[in-house]
């Protein structure tokens, strides 16, 4: 307890540089790039178990070298002893950066009109000046997979690092087309449509997606042979994923609609990623022998039925995870997506393991996103996005001290810590009248 | 303590006292946790045994008497019964949103001790909820403090009969919105919320004085008095102003905040609780002064235009400024979680274990009234309390079996997974609820057809 | 049969032409349709006189509407139509304790300019004690479906909002005659709010209501002054005083709607704070509070329905544990639903029935499932006979079959509740109406269509959603085979109604569904609307856009000119 409030004096001691330095003369702490040693603590690989005693070197963008003692070589030491170095979070799903006030519809992103839009980019849309990204990257989310949503077809998401003015220069190199497959759930409570009636319009969304994929292959065979096509970007669009070049990516929650998308998918030779799975835990075992990795979340969520034990979705990524299936958390958050390391550790009090749990913030997005010999771990040549804390960053109490993106030392400033600077003692105070 | 129907249970003369016109009560030794009273600091390897709904004693080598069962909770964590200062389960109506001010409208009337979100929220270790009105109305109707007893139908069972009465005030975007730009009366502006609330207290004034003229002239012999109209809305807004109701308020911009302390300065009036106040940090020394404090997310922002503004620290803030600080859910799911909600206060603000808990019990029930008899683990006080598997404040933690008044409601090895407590006899395939809509502040405006998207996804 | 039975008229008739017994004076009818005589003896049929009692070979004497005589050895006066019981079973008249057939809502009152939704006029707010079901009713052909079920009498119910006025009691006779037994006999209430203003939800109708009866009593005390006291302030008399006088005088019951146990229980709150007399009725879900409404001492209306048993009947064999689990309780779910009125009547709870929402034609099969769930024979036929009787206060004049009481009979080709009987006759206020017994009859009324369904017209609908309830009017027109039409619905930017042109008509057999857009705040939004049309009525679903799906109500609007 005491301890606790001692490291957090201690980090705000660390703030205490940047935030004179804010104040003399306008000058601002800006995301730098260099060279940094990371001395003397406690690795969390990912793959290559925890090392201690260690050091980290970061230069040019890269992790340079992982070693127990490093030679400093004009970089900039960072002493590390007692604190814990693990690779940047990877949120699997997120509408990061594409909405900043949700009620506020001007500021909102993520959907646009139509059924069939994949060629909607939300690489393109995303805001690299929302406030939302200082808030969540230094919690130790570093990278997020941002979605649009909406129709069958809403459009391509794209995996950003949290660092960078320019979304190319976000852009951390994977890109999926996305698709809502038709599903036969409630909306919510208020969702009074008759059981005939959402069947009616399940069926109807369905045979849309069958005839919209059945012209998608067409125009790719067409395409391929090079015949000359109206225009038609939609089409150019979803060809990609026929042709591989981009995979699919599957929005899909409740357990009968899960089964129908298998099947759908079966005889279909694209990519496939499953994300949403609310349900997954009853068709486990169908998941895992498709072989399709699954993006699951929010892990804090309510149960689908009310008929579920209470604790379904906190133990959904688990039980999957235990059929042989390759999980990967998401928040599916806007602003909070920083709540991360919460909803992993919440899957892994509930079944998971805190181990897998990693993995599934780590090493196993980026392996699904076919980026892993850049992100996921602490490997020597992988990009050098990392995370330093004074304990495990799941836990509420730890604090990160220092994040890095793209090997970029990033200020740990946002307008919520800034608020709390001024804040916490007002001048003036309480002045009666 | 098997969690079972009372009835069955009081035939199989298990150790609970139930009469039809009182509430349930039960006795159980819990020996040897680690229990974090929160008031009175942290006991190691202690027992506390609870009789008839009451904590009788705190202390080393416990023995429980005849009948009363033991629950062993060695290496296990124990602290009081969580208490929600901000939720809407239970309610089968949450806002009568046609009129800016509603004070005679009860949440207690229409109360549905069936509703899944109580277990739910048992199973997250609260033990008490603050049922509210939602925020459609400037003034809003009057709340219902729940004990969630569940497996019960009948709403008086679960509610808390000894605590205060409590009334909804909301201010800025969500009442602006309702009456003023969705149905054309005030308030509209920030303007018209002061005005309101004004307006509706000088007219209780007036009511007051009506009824007392015609109260002592109608004393008197031969006397040609007639009554007034009986108004409970303004006989509502006038027991405020006596004191005798207390007044929690949605609220979320500092300079809202700043108003109502006026206000309420200016009608003398102390029984004054915001709720959210995502702006609280900024008039936190006026918060702290004049009014019972601040019930608050622990991370909510940005949803609306009038949170972009706010700070994860604000309960940090408020609390290091005096003001009373709890930690609400006003939602369904977080209401499951409650207890790491209080944990983030230790990553946003350094509190220490004592303080991030008393945000979820003491304070809360300092500001719902009642916590001479809740809020702590202490002799004297109801026996509401909860068995983690670790420190409630580990992101890790497993909530393990949840008691009220002594009785256990959630068991979390001996519970059945189907908790529902009525089954419709029709439903062809059950109903799968996506992406629900678990913030209800807004819930019974829907008709109101201004906004795009996310009104069901706010507060 | 009806041969002899003509023939032996005819002699009657010729023997007895010269004796006038009628009051009125005799008068020429060319349609043929004026009966010949208001004396009817049915002989020798297996009567149950009451409840409880066996069935007894006896002949029943009607004269001018009333029961002249019940049982052997009768003199029956020779200008007695003849009606031969030897293969007939007769019992009392049923009595529905709640209806609302043939009752056609009635318009909503238009909005004045300086309307405020939330301080609306009683009279727009659903507030309408004053009014009676006596002014909204009609014999129709519902009416008539009823009475072909055997119901003989019935409490009609307004329609309206939260306080839709008075009942009152009519006998399903000669629609020529008012057949108005009794007025205001209960006030209709219910947990409905109105549209779009106050009080729009149970929360506020249950405040709303503590507020009106609180200040009748106030009125009250301040007229009664006013009239015994010179110099008194003249009190408000308005027409909601005038209406809930009786009703906080203890005269007359309120009729609360209270179909769940929660509703039913905060119904009982009301009564139990304001000292109402209480009458509950659209009874479903009730067992867990069937003490309470014992101890209250309440009368009780349970709606003539079961719960369907498809979900029942489409659970399979091959499933997992938890589908079975759920199947498991869910049948539990659905054999307490129907032993819910065995359960009644072993609580000594007289109960009657209500045909409020039930279908005429689905009252005796469901009456049946009540008997297989734990109801006796002896109780359901209290239930549609003596206990509504009691509850009315006209057990003088209703319930069984005795000499001096009103000639209401049902004549059956077998005992009441066995599989295959139907009713031959149904004698209402001492008119005979005949029934077909063999061939299901094809309904075959005049101005109805017999080919496809009516779709264009005008049409009255309703939709709730939990803000409250919320209508307008429909217009459709038939163009060759296309459809057109506009809708009318509550406008969201202020007060009044809006006008919008409907598109995407379809109809598939009897199932309607087009949609319309609204705007709204520089939004336009899609509603959609779909329902099945049966008859003159449409039920189905509204879907807002995202903002979900409501129950949707449509009423075709009776025209003057002829039909398709």
């Amino acid at each position: 307890m005491k301890r606790l409030t001692k490291t957090f004096f201690t980090f705000l001691i660390a703030l205490v540089p940047m935030m004179a330095m804010a104040q003399i003369d306008g000058e601002f702490i800006k995301p730098r790039t260099g060279k940094f040693l990371l001395k003397n603590a406690t690795v969390v690989t990912i793959t290559k178990g925890v090392l201690t005693n260690t050091s980290v070197l970061v230069a040019d963008g890269m992790i340079m070298e992982i070693g127990a003692s490093i030679a400093a070589n004009g970089a900039e030491e960072i002493d590390c002893t007692g604190l814990f170095i693990y690779p940047g979070m990877i949120d699997s799903g997120t509408q990061l950066g594409l909405a900043e006030v949700s009620s506020v519809a001007e500021t909102v992103d993520f959907s646009e009109i139509g059924n069939f839009t994949p060629n909607m980019q939300a690489l393109t849309a995303v805001n690299p000046n929302s406030e939302a990204i200082p808030v969540t990257r230094v919690s130790g989310v570093t990278t997020v997979l941002t979605v649009p949503s909406g129709g069958l077809f809403p459009g391509t998401a794209a995996l950003i690092n949290l660092n960078g003015y320019t979304p190319d220069q976000m852009y951390a190199g994977f890109k999926a087309v996305v698709m809502t497959f038709p599903n036969s759930g409630r909306r919510g409570r208020y969702d009074r449509r008759s059981d005939d009636d959402i069947k009616k319009a399940n069926e109807k969304s369905l045979k849309d997606a069958n005839e919209i994929w059945e012209n998608a292959i067409a125009y790719n065979s067409m395409k391929k042979t090079g015949a000359a096509l109206e225009f038609y970007p939609e089409m150019d669009q979803l060809a990609k994923v026929i042709s591989k070049e981009l995979p699919l990516l599957v929005q899909v929650d409740a357990a009968s609609d899960i089964q129908n998308a298998l099947k759908w998918l079966e005889e279909k030779d694209v990519n496939v990623i499953l994300s949403g799975v609310a349900e997954g835990w009853r068709v486990a075992d169908e998941i895992a022998k498709s072989g399709y990795p699954v993006i699951t979340g929010p892990v804090q969520e309510l149960p689908t039925r009310e008929s579920d034990r209470y604790d379904t979705p906190y133990t959904n990524a688990g039980k999957m995870a235990k059929a042989g299936v390759k999980v990967a958390i998401r928040t599916d958050e806007i602003e909070n997506v920083r709540n991360l390391p919460f909803h992993a550790a919440y899957a892994a009090a509930y079944g998971l393991g805190k181990e897998e749990a990693w993995k599934a913030v780590t090493i196993n997005p980026a392996e699904i996103f076919g980026v892993a010999d850049k992100y996921g771990s602490v490997e020597k040549g992988k990009v050098a996005n990392l995370i330093v804390a004074t304990g495990d960053p799941f836990e509420t109490r730890a604090q990160v001290m220092h994040v890095f993106i793209d090997g970029y030392r990033i200020p740990l400033s946002n307008r919520h810590i800034r608020f709390y600077q001024e804040f916490l003692e007002r001048s003036p105070g309480l002045e009666s009248k | 303590m098997k969690k079972i129907n009372y009835f069955l249970a009081a035939l199989l003369g298990l150790s609970f006292s139930f009469a039809s016109a009182q509430t349930p009560k039960g006795s159980v030794l819990i020996k040897n946790a680690t229990v974090l009273t929160v008031t009175k600091g942290t006991l190691q390897n202690t027992d506390v045994l609870v009789q008839d709904g009451i904590i009788k004693k705190v202390g080393t080598n416990l023995s429980a008497p005849s009948g009363v069962e033991t629950v062993d909770a060695t290496g296990k964590y124990l602290m009081p019964g969580i208490i929600d200062a901000h939720s809407h389960v239970g309610l089968d109506v949450v806002n009568e949103a046609t009129s800016p001010i509603t004070s005679e409208v009860q949440m207690k009337d229409v109360v549905n001790p069936t509703e899944i979100g109580i277990y739910r929220a048992l199973a997250g270790g609260v033990t008490i909820s603050h049922a509210m009105h939602g925020s459609a109305n400037v003034i809003g109707g009057q709340n219902a403090t729940l004990k969630h007893r569940w497996g019960t139908k009948n709403p008086n069972d679960i509610i808390m009969m000894d605590a205060p009465r409590t009334i909804k005030f909301a201010l800025g975007e969500n009442p602006t919105r309702v009456h003023g730009r969705g149905n054309g009366i005030q308030p509209r502006s920030r303007m018209g919320v002061e005005a309101v609330i004004r307006n509706g207290f000088n007219e209780a004034i007036q009511y007051q004085k009506a009824w007392a003229d015609y109260d002592s002239a109608s004393a008197q012999k031969g006397n040609k008095a007639t009554s007034p109209r009986y108004n409970e809305r303004l006989q509502t807004l006038a027991d405020i102003l006596d004191g005798k109701i207390i007044i929690h308020c949605h609220s979320y911009r500092a300079d809202e905040i700043y108003m109502l302390i006026n206000v309420a300065r200016d009608f003398n009036i102390t029984k004054l609780v915001f709720q959210h106040t995502n702006e609280g940090f900024k008039v936190a020394p006026e918060i702290a002064k004049y009014t019972m404090g601040a019930s608050v997310f622990a991370d909510w922002w940005a949803y609306k235009f009038e949170v972009y503004y706010s700070t994860a620290f604000n309960a940090a803030i408020l609390n290091a400024n005096g003001a009373i600080t709890s930690i609400n859910s006003d939602s369904a799911e977080l209401i499951r979680h409650l207890y790491h909600e209080a944990a983030k206060t230790q990553r946003y603000g350094g509190m220490t274990d004592d303080e991030s808990l008393a945000m979820i019990t003491i304070n809360p029930a300092r500001q719902l009234g009642i916590s001479e008899l809740v809020g702590s683990i202490e002799e004297g006080k109801q026996g509401d309390l909860v068995i983690f598997d670790s420190h409630p404040l580990s992101v890790y933690t497993v909530p393990q079996m949840t008691f009220v008044d002594g009785i256990k409601y959630f068991d979390i090895k001996e519970d059945k997974n189907d908790q529902r407590l009525t089954v419709s006899p029709t439903e062809m395939v059950e109903n799968v609820y996506l992406r629900q809509q678990t913030e209800r502040c807004m819930q019974d405006t829907e008709h109101l057809f201004d906004m795009a998207g996310n009104l069901f996804n706010q507060n | 049969m009806k041969r002899t039975l003509f023939r032996a008229t005819v002699i009657c008739m010729i023997l007895g032409s010269w004796m006038i017994s009628s009051s009125t004076f005799a008068q020429s009818d060319p349609t043929g349709k004026k009966r010949i005589t208001s004396s009817f003896a049915i002989t020798n049929a297996t009567v149950f006189t009451e409840p409880g009692k066996a069935g007894v070979k006896s002949t029943i004497l009607i004269q001018d509407g009333v029961i002249a005589g019940v049982g052997n050895n009768l003199s029956i006066p020779k200008e007695a139509k003849l009606i031969a019981g030897d293969s007939l079973f007769v019992y009392a008249g049923f009595i529905d304790g709640a209806s609302n057939t043939g009752i056609t809502k009635p318009k909503d009152p238009e909005r004045s300019e300086n309307f405020v939704s939330s301080d609306p006029p009683d009279e727009i707010a659903g507030i309408t004690p004053s009014r009676s079901a006596v002014d909204q009713f009609a014999m129709d052909s519902k009416v008539e479906e009823l009475r072909k079920g055997g119901f003989t009498v019935l409490q009609i119910v307004p329609e309206g909002g939260m306080i839709a006025g008075k009942a009152a009691i009519m006998v399903l006779g000669n629609e020529t005659s008012s057949n108005l037994i009794m007025e205001n006999t209960a006030l209709a209430v219910s947990f409905k709010g109105s549209r779009g203003m106050y009080p729009g939800t149970a929360a506020g109708v249950m405040a709303k209501f503590r507020d009106v009866y609180k200040n009748t009593e106030l009125t009250k005390i301040n007229s009664d002054k006013y009239a015994s006291v010179p110099g008194v302030k003249r009190p408000d008399i308005d027409d909601t005083f005038m209406g809930m006088k009786d009703v906080i005088a203890g005269s007359t019951p309120v009729m609360f709607s209270a179909s769940s146990e929660l509703e039913i229980r905060r119904a009982l709150k009301l009564q139990k704070e304001l000292g109402f007399n209480l009458i509950l009725t659209d009874l479903e879900n009730y067992e867990g509070v069937i003490p309470e409404m014992k101890a209250a001492g309440v009368k009780v209306l349970i709606k003539a329905e079961v719960p369907d048993d498809k979900a029942i009947k489409a659970q399979k064999e091959d499933v997992t544990e938890d589908v079975k689990a759920q199947y498991i309780r869910e049948k539990e779910s659905f054999d307490k639903a129907i032993a819910q009125a065995g359960k009644l009547e072993a609580a000594g709870i007289q109960f009657s029935f209500t045909t409020v929402g039930v279908k005429a034609g689905d009252i005796g099969k469901s009456l049946k499932t009540m008997i297989d769930g734990g109801l006796s024979e002896t109780g359901a036929l209290a239930a549609l006979t003596t206990n509504p009787a009691a509850m009315m206060g006209m057990s003088r004049e209703l319930g069984t079959i005795e000499k001096g009481k009103m000639a209401n009979l049902v004549l059956t080709t077998d005992t009441l509740f066995k599989e295959d009987t139907q009713i031959k006759h149904v004698i209402a206020d001492g008119y005979l109406f005949d029934y077909e017994t063999k061939a299901k009859k094809k309904a075959d009324e005049a101005g109805k269509a017999t080919t496809g369904t009516k779709v264009a017209g005008n049409w009255d609908y309703t939709t709730e959603s939990p803000a409250g309830s919320s209508g307008g009017v429909i217009t459709i027109k038939k163009d060759g085979n296309e459809y057109s039409g506009t809708i009318t619905y509550d406008d969201p930017a202020g007060s009044g109604k809006a006008t919008a042109p409907i598109k995407d008509i379809k109809l598939d057999g009897s199932s309607l569904s087009f949609a319309f857009d609204v705007n709204a705040q520089g939004m336009s939004i899609v509603v959609e609307i779909s329902g099945t049309i049966d008859g003159n009525s449409m039920d189905g679903t509204m879907s807002i856009g995202q903002f979900g799906s409501f129950p949707f109500e449509a009423t075709l609007i009776p025209s003057i000119t002829a039909k398709l």
